[in-house]
């Protein structure tokens, strides 16, 4: 929303908020998209009713295409021409007087198929279809196996998943011939992006396109990619002249915006006699699905799944190899945590399998693994410059009562209860800047963050900066940032977020950036204005080039299965968290929450399926099952608060811990509850499906 | 078709065509942008309204499946700005984040609290089972509706 002001809850709870179907153009089409029913096929005609509607040889938009280290560069065409890829993906758009019509015109637009046959790749320039490929060795696994006392082997496998905003996407726009100024309303969480890609995909300077964020219905990731929608609408309110939009449904949500995940995880650990663990080698593969997303590429999921593997632990050999495979299926981009929560997943599953396996407690053989001396570079290369690790576990044991849940849950199991504890512990990445993405080869995001300050003549403070609101409390954090730097009231303070023309350039809102580098530019620009005595007509802007931060955590779950039904209960859950200095306190407690939420639904019930011939199966609400109320415990949340050098204020953002620490506790909770059976689950969402195909053959008398 | 219904205490009386349904008269034709719509599959519940006084789900509704009836909607809830119980305790407890579902729960919890009749914890949690929040994690929206049976 271009301007959140400070009643601006009210507004949302009394109804009036402005998101993107909210708003009102005159002389507007609705736009509808004619997708694809097939997983594979060359396109041979696309005839769209006369006048309206456009194929995408018609439409003209320019193909896209990402280059970055690893990667297989292929060419993305918006609105597909030549071939489609997956079943929802777009061959024309389509429009009508209202959505009713634009339905009318999908169901009359004519468009004839080759099916392609299996077995040919998804993009000729990648003939294994590998889009991406890394490697990384810190030397000595082998060294490490030899001298082992075993080498513990796991594989883990995280399900392909939505982040599922419960506002789809949609886009609106507009041309104004005069200046030639196409404007673009978008429910994005990455305006600047989005501007670039509309401009690249158009052929227009940046300039020419304005992009205005309104009220965002929550983003979680999917919508921090750039999406065809938003060139297509672009391309088109400047072909027909006049404006357009685009609602997304729920049909379209799930089965072609972005999905999530869906990689699995191979492990070998080398571990001592004692329990230590002494090196890892891993291959990470993840089906990053028919295309490459715009702009994070298919290096997104495996290339952070890798990176966070083993990340809270001290070991000094790691090897690892991860692959992004293209498939017929949905592009796979951005939720919550994207890869950390595979690899912090499988991280976890490996530990209590070594811990089992060797007959430690889980807690005992994290406590001695745990990373102990900080600041520290790991094998694996990441720079952590602050957290307390042993501190985390040592609180979590005594918030938790550890040692007397373990009494409870053998009492339990003596009456024949399957009830499991499960530990998620993790550290994570964040707030991503330049030299981050140099390192991984990406110039597409240039990893900036920028703030601007201004006094008007009024002497009200307004702070615009280049991050997107879609339900994080933004404003509500600057507005107490700025009480407490420069002593303002907060109906002083107006905040401008989402307006590519108004805002500073930069990278927009996901991994944290929020409580990272935007933070920081926002302080570092009212430090400025402090220094010239908030005089009226003072104008800063900072831009912040930031670097990658390690939130930290550790979660406990209590898990009953229904010995029955096998239906999983999260009946208790404790919560570490340390996301550094906190910057409000509220906010904090309510990201943990909401993602431990997304969390725990993820872990025991989302998930994406495709039938062998490539449709996907999970194209309602009512097949993709979600957490509802009954689904999430009360969760008892305590801080550790070891700010890091790397901010000012020494916050690390909060966004993903909650979702990234929630998944491993609760998976690993669920597999020790059903341990006693026999069961060994590896594979996600932890259902009573899996639970029920999981049981030995011999069901043993319970 | 001709269709008469009250919405928030005002009748509106129209011609609409037999697909039309509820939740886009209520958004398109009337102006109640309040009422959201999340899935159009009746899962999520962020289109809940109550009509005659009980929740329904207005993207499985007709419009001409209401002809005569009373429709609330969330703009009804805080008529002359003074927001209802349960909004301000939304506020109080931060039940909403991104706000997209909360029009929805206000309306299936107007409609719980209308009954007079009490529930704890579990039986809420079971009676919200057809509205979906992605932000809050829920607990608080608990909290909310706890504090106004007191
Ligand atoms: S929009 Fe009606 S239930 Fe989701
Ligand atoms: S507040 Fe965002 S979905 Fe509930």
């Amino acid at each position: 929303m271009p301007r959140l002001g400070l009643e601006n809850s009210r507004l949302l709870i009394t109804g009036n908020g402005s998101y993107l179907a909210d708003l009102e153009f005159e002389g507007c089409v609705d736009v509808c998209f004619v997708r694809s029913p097939f997983p594979n096929a060359e396109i041979a005609r696309v005839r769209p009713p006369v006048g309206s509607g456009l194929s995408g040889a018609e439409l003209g938009i320019r193909p896209l295409q990402l280059e970055s280290r690893g990667l297989v560069s292929v060419p993305w065409d918006p609105i597909a021409i030549h071939r489609v890829r997956y079943v929802g993906e777009s061959v024309a758009v389509v429009w009508g007087k209202d959505r009713y019509e634009a339905e009318d015109a999908v169901d009359a637009t004519e468009v004839d198929y080759d099916r392609l046959p299996d077995g040919i790749p998804v993009h000729p320039e990648a003939p294994d279809d590998v889009l991406f490929s890394t490697t990384f060795d810190s030397g000595g696994f082998e060294e490490a196996s030899s001298a082992a006392h075993a080498v513990i082997e796991g594989s883990f496998k995280a399900a392909r998943q939505s982040a599922l905003p419960i506002e789809c996407r949609g886009v609106a726009a507009s041309h104004d011939s005069a200046s030639g100024v196409t404007t673009v309303w978008t429910s994005t969480q990455i305006p600047h992006l989005v501007r670039k890609g509309i401009a690249l995909g158009l052929g227009v300077d940046e300039d020419l396109i304005r992009v205005l964020v309104p009220h965002v219905g929550g983003g979680f990731g999917v919508k921090a990619q750039v999406f065809a929608e938003e060139i297509a609408l672009a391309a088109l309110t400047r072909r027909i002249n006049r404006p357009v939009r685009w609602i997304e449904d729920r049909w379209e949500n799930l089965v072609a915006s972005a999905h999530a995940h869906d990689t699995g995880v191979t492990m070998r650990v080398a571990v001592a006699r004692d329990g230590t663990f002494l090196g890892v080698d891993a291959d990470v593969v993840a089906d990053v699905g028919a295309y490459s997303v715009w702009p994070f590429s298919a290096s997104l999921e495996p290339a952070t799944a890798a990176a966070s593997l083993f990340g809270p632990y001290a070991i000094r050999a790691i090897k690892y190899r991860a692959r992004g495979i293209a498939s017929h299926r949905c592009p796979v981009g951005a939720h919550r945590g994207v890869g950390i929560n595979a690899g912090v997943y499988a991280t976890e599953r490996m530990v209590d399998t070594i811990a089992h396996e060797l007959n430690i407690d889980p807690f005992d053989i994290r406590r001695l693994n745990a990373i102990r001396t900080m600041p520290c570079t790991t094998a694996a290369g990441r720079e952590l410059d602050s957290g307390d690790y042993l501190g985390l576990l040592d609180r979590l044991a005594s918030a938790s009562a550890y040692q007397e849940l373990r009494r409870s849950q053998r009492q339990s199991r003596q009456e024949h209860r399957l009830v499991g504890v499960g530990i998620g512990f993790f550290n994570e990445h964040s707030g991503s800047g330049p030299s981050d993405y140099r390192r991984r080869g990406v110039t597409t995001i240039s990893g900036e963050d920028s703030a601007r300050v201004v006094v008007t003549h009024e002497g009200r403070l307004q702070i615009y900066t280049s991050a997107a609101e879609a339900g994080q409390g933004h404003a509500e954090t600057y507005r107490a940032l700025a009480g407490r730097e420069l002593d303002i009231a907060p109906e002083m303070i107006d905040v401008f977020e989402g307006d590519t023309d108004a805002c500073p350039k930069g990278t927009g809102t996901f991994a944290s950036r929020g409580g990272v580098g935007v933070i920081e530019a926002v302080v570092q620009a009212l430090r400025k204005v402090a220094q010239l005595d908030i005089a009226p007509g003072t104008d800063v802007t900072h831009v912040h080039e930031a670097k990658q931060l390690y939130p930290s955590g550790a979660h406990l779950a209590v898990v009953e299965v229904d010995a029955d039904t096998f239906v999983p209960r999260v009946v208790r859950y404790v919560a570490i968290e340390d996301c550094g200095t906190i910057l409000h306190a509220d906010i904090v407690d309510e990201q943990v929450r909401g993602g431990i939420a997304n969390g725990v639904g993820c872990a025991l019930l989302e998930e994406h399926r495709y039938s062998a011939e490539g449709q996907i199966l999970t194209a309602s609400l009512l097949d993709y099952l979600v957490p509802l109320v009954a689904d999430i415990p009360h969760v008892e949340l305590h801080h550790l608060t070891n700010p890091s050098p790397g901010t000012t204020l020494g916050s690390k953002g909060v966004g993903e811990a909650g979702t990234i620490g929630a998944i491993a506790a609760v998976s690993n909770a669920v597999a020790d509850a059903v341990f006693p059976l026999g069961v060994r689950l590896t594979a996600l969402p932890y259902s009573p499906t899996r639970i029920s195909d999981g049981m030995p053959e011999a069901l043993p008398d319970r | 078709m001709e269709l008469t219904l009250n919405v928030n205490g005002r009748e509106w009386r129209g011609d609409v065509p037999g697909r039309l349904i509820l939740a886009d008269l209520l958004r398109d034709r009337l102006h109640l942008t309040g009422t959201h719509l999340g899935c159009e599959q009746g899962v999520c519940g962020a289109c809940t309204v109550l009509v005659d006084g009980e929740a329904v789900r207005s993207c499985l509704m007709l419009a001409l499946q209401a002809d005569g009836c009373s429709i609330r909607t969330v703009e009804s809830l805080a008529p002359d700005g003074q927001l209802s119980r349960i909004q301000a305790a939304f506020l109080r407890h931060r039940a909403l984040q991104c706000g997209f579902c909360t029009p929805g729960f206000l309306m299936s919890i107007t409609e719980l609290l209308d009954s007079g009749q009490r529930y704890n914890r579990e039986e809420l949690a079971e009676m919200l089972s057809g509205n979906v929040c992605r932000c809050t994690g829920y607990e608080p929206i608990l909290d909310a509706v706890l504090e106004c049976q007191d």
